[in-house]
């Protein structure tokens, strides 16, 4: 329903598109919302962890999910991919239910969620993003390996490819975790908090990676815990504490006072738990004043 | 068949079907084990063969027959039953894994229990072979019992082979696969019925109580010399059927020494040698990679990390963004 649109990120993707197996063929409207969830409610036994959110967020674009610890940020993103139950609500993906467009979604979970330890080799982590369109039985071939070879290309990991992943670093594992949401070749791209326990200059690459995605018009929606370089980093940011407290683009949300209402009074500009100092360069308020 | 009882069981024909029946029943086990191991699900091994007993001694009072295939329907489906059951229990309350596994364990293995003192009681004979599934006894696998295993078992590991990717998947990252649309569940289901096949197939060899030490130690032996998940399989369905072969073989050389611990014995001897002395994840190398460490700094003769690593970082070197020197952490000593 939301007619806002950017008007750079849609154009079309051009010849580094280079989709191997989701052809552009089946590129979807560019008017239809990457993302529309309505009336959103997620609860565990009893407590209501996200309570009746609405939500569109545009093609093309680079949203930043924030908010407290506890606000329901992974919940939301869980929700939306059908991984915990909605007690209550609807989302559509590229104006489909999930189970549609499973091909054109991808994932990124938080990089804790696995255990690291597992035999396996960096390369064999990735090709696990071609398994969804391979479909059971089939076996990952050339083209499967080409497509994981670019994208280890894409994070720069090609040096590791046969690396075991318990020899990772946190900031490789997050590089490896990336690829393999790359090379599902989808259109909306969820992450939960991509920038968790890696160095500044990684945090840099990922952050070009998923401007890259961005301006070829796919949709990228991330859990993001520093609010310092949410202006830096993304278009739109959704801000969530339980309920949906604001959501649209950085420069007219991103105010002092939604910021004030989601954590409840107290902007944690310098105690964000998880993420490294920001960039001198860019006091947050400076920036969401523009609109202002 | 030809000649008494007792000397039939020394001929080499006999050994022959016991070694190789006992060997078959090790590498399924031992391959499949590599999984329950990796999704740290090894006590469901030991959950389902004790709920199994019941299941053998109920199958033997309803059809009052002792052949394998009956009994092993009976243990099959008991098994599976206390599958579902520790699922459910886990699902729906607030009982933790472990507690709900040992629960369940303990009540089947009790049931099972009084039900065969029960049949041990009663007038026929050959009742008194079914404590044989205690301890196991390979020395009474038939010919046709090993078929039974060889088919079912060459069976089960072509459907893993065949589900390779979806099971590796499951192991490693069920969400992802389930966000990807794959049916993760259909995948457990598979995998956790390949494993109670697996079981059940060794328990007249292995017997229940000691069944799920053969699931999870040449597993956990394997998991130390290799950092594949394939090569990981296949060396411990080797030492699984390694293990299977010697102890059937050791438990022929007494008379009435049961099988499932000579089996287990061997297989732990197996898992304290691959724990010791692994390369790279052994305690030994790591004492003498320490003291090596140790020495070349005292010799002045350690490299910073990043003075000789920068070729492994990345193929074109120089100023890339990514290779942090930061995020390698001193990369690796090869």
């Amino acid at each position: 329903m939301s007619d806002e649109m950017r008007s750079s990120g849609v154009a079309q993707t051009g010849p580094s598109s280079g989709r191997t197996w989701n052809v552009d063929g089946d590129a979807p409207d560019p008017a239809v919302p990457a993302l529309e969830v309505d009336d959103l409610t997620v609860a565990y036994r009893e407590q209501p962890v996200l309570w009746d959110v609405d939500l569109r967020i545009p093609q093309g674009s680079l949203t930043a999910i924030v908010g407290p610890n506890g606000a329901g940020k992974t919940t939301l993103i869980r929700a939306i991919l059908g991984l915990v139950p909605r007690a209550a609500g609807r989302v559509r993906i590229l104006g489909s239910v999930l189970e549609e467009v499973r091909r054109q979604v991808a994932y990124v979970p938080q990089r804790g969620s696995v255990d690291w330890d597992f035999p396996t080799s960096v390369e064999d982590v990735v090709l696990m993003g071609t398994y969804g369109h391979l479909g059971w039985f089939r076996r990952p071939g050339q083209r499967e390996r080409e497509a994981v070879g670019r994208a280890l290309e894409r994070v720069e990991m090609t040096a590791f490819a046969r690396r075991q992943i318990s020899e990772l670093s946190g900031g490789q594992q997050q590089r490896v975790f990336l690829a393999r949401a790359l090379v599902q070749e989808a259109r909306v791209h969820f992450l939960d908090e991509p920038f968790q326990g890696v160095d500044a200059r990684t945090e840099q690459s990922i952050v070009e990676v998923l401007h890259e995605l961005r301006d070829r018009g796919d949709t990228v929606v991330a859990v993001h815990h520093s609010l310092q370089t949410v202006p830096d980093y993304f278009d739109r940011v959704v801000l969530l504490n339980v309920r949906l407290i604001a959501a649209g683009p950085v420069t007219s949300v991103f105010t002092d006072d939604n910021l004030r209402t989601a954590y409840g009074g107290r902007i944690p500009y310098l105690s964000p738990t998880s993420s490294p100092p920001p960039p001198p360069s860019s006091p947050p308020d400076s920036r969401s004043r523009v609109e202002g | 068949m030809d000649g008494g009882f007792i000397p039939a069981l020394f001929t080499d024909h006999t050994l022959r079907v016991v070694g190789l029946g006992a060997g078959a029943v090790g590498a399924l086990a031992g391959s499949l084990g590599c999984f329950a191991l990796l999704r740290r699900q090894s006590l469901l091994g030991d959950a389902v063969s004790h709920a199994a007993l019941p299941g053998i001694a109920l199958a033997f009072l309803l059809t009052g027959s002792r052949a394998t295939p009956v009994l092993v329907l009976g243990a099959a489906v008991a098994g599976w039953l206390g599958t579902l059951l520790v699922m459910a229990v886990i699902r729906h309350s607030r009982i933790p894994e472990d507690s709900a596994l040992g629960i369940l364990l303990s009540v089947f293995f009790g049931v099972g229990l009084v039900l065969l003192t029960f049949l041990q009681r009663g007038p026929t004979a050959a009742q008194a072979g079914l404590d044989t599934f205690l301890f196991g006894q390979a020395a009474t696998l038939l010919v046709q019992d090993v078929i039974l295993v060889l088919s079912v078992g060459t069976v089960a590991l072509l459907l893993l082979a065949l589900s390779w990717k979806e099971v590796k998947l499951l192991s490693f990252d069920r969400e992802f696969g389930r966000v990807q649309g794959i049916e993760m569940g259909r995948v457990d289901v598979l995998l956790t019925s390949l494993l109670v096949v697996a079981i059940v197939l060794g328990l007249q060899t292995v017997g229940v109580v000691l069944m799920s030490a053969l699931v999870v130690a040449p597993a956990a032996a394997a998991r130390q010399w290799t950092d594949s998940l394939g090569r990981m399989v296949v060396l411990a369905g080797a030492l699984g059927a390694g293990a299977g072969v010697g102890g059937a073989w050791v438990s022929t050389l007494g008379d009435g020494i049961p099988t499932g611990p000579a089996i287990v014995l061997l297989a732990s001897t197996v898992v304290a040698v691959s724990i010791l002395a692994a390369p790279r994840r052994g305690i030994l190398w790591d004492r003498i990679r320490r003291r090596r460490v140790h020495s070349r700094i005292r010799r002045g003769d350690l490299v910073p990390p990043g003075a000789g690593q920068t070729a492994a970082q990345a193929p074109s070197g120089g100023s890339i963004p990514m290779a942090s020197p930061g995020a390698h952490g001193g990369g690796r000593e090869d």
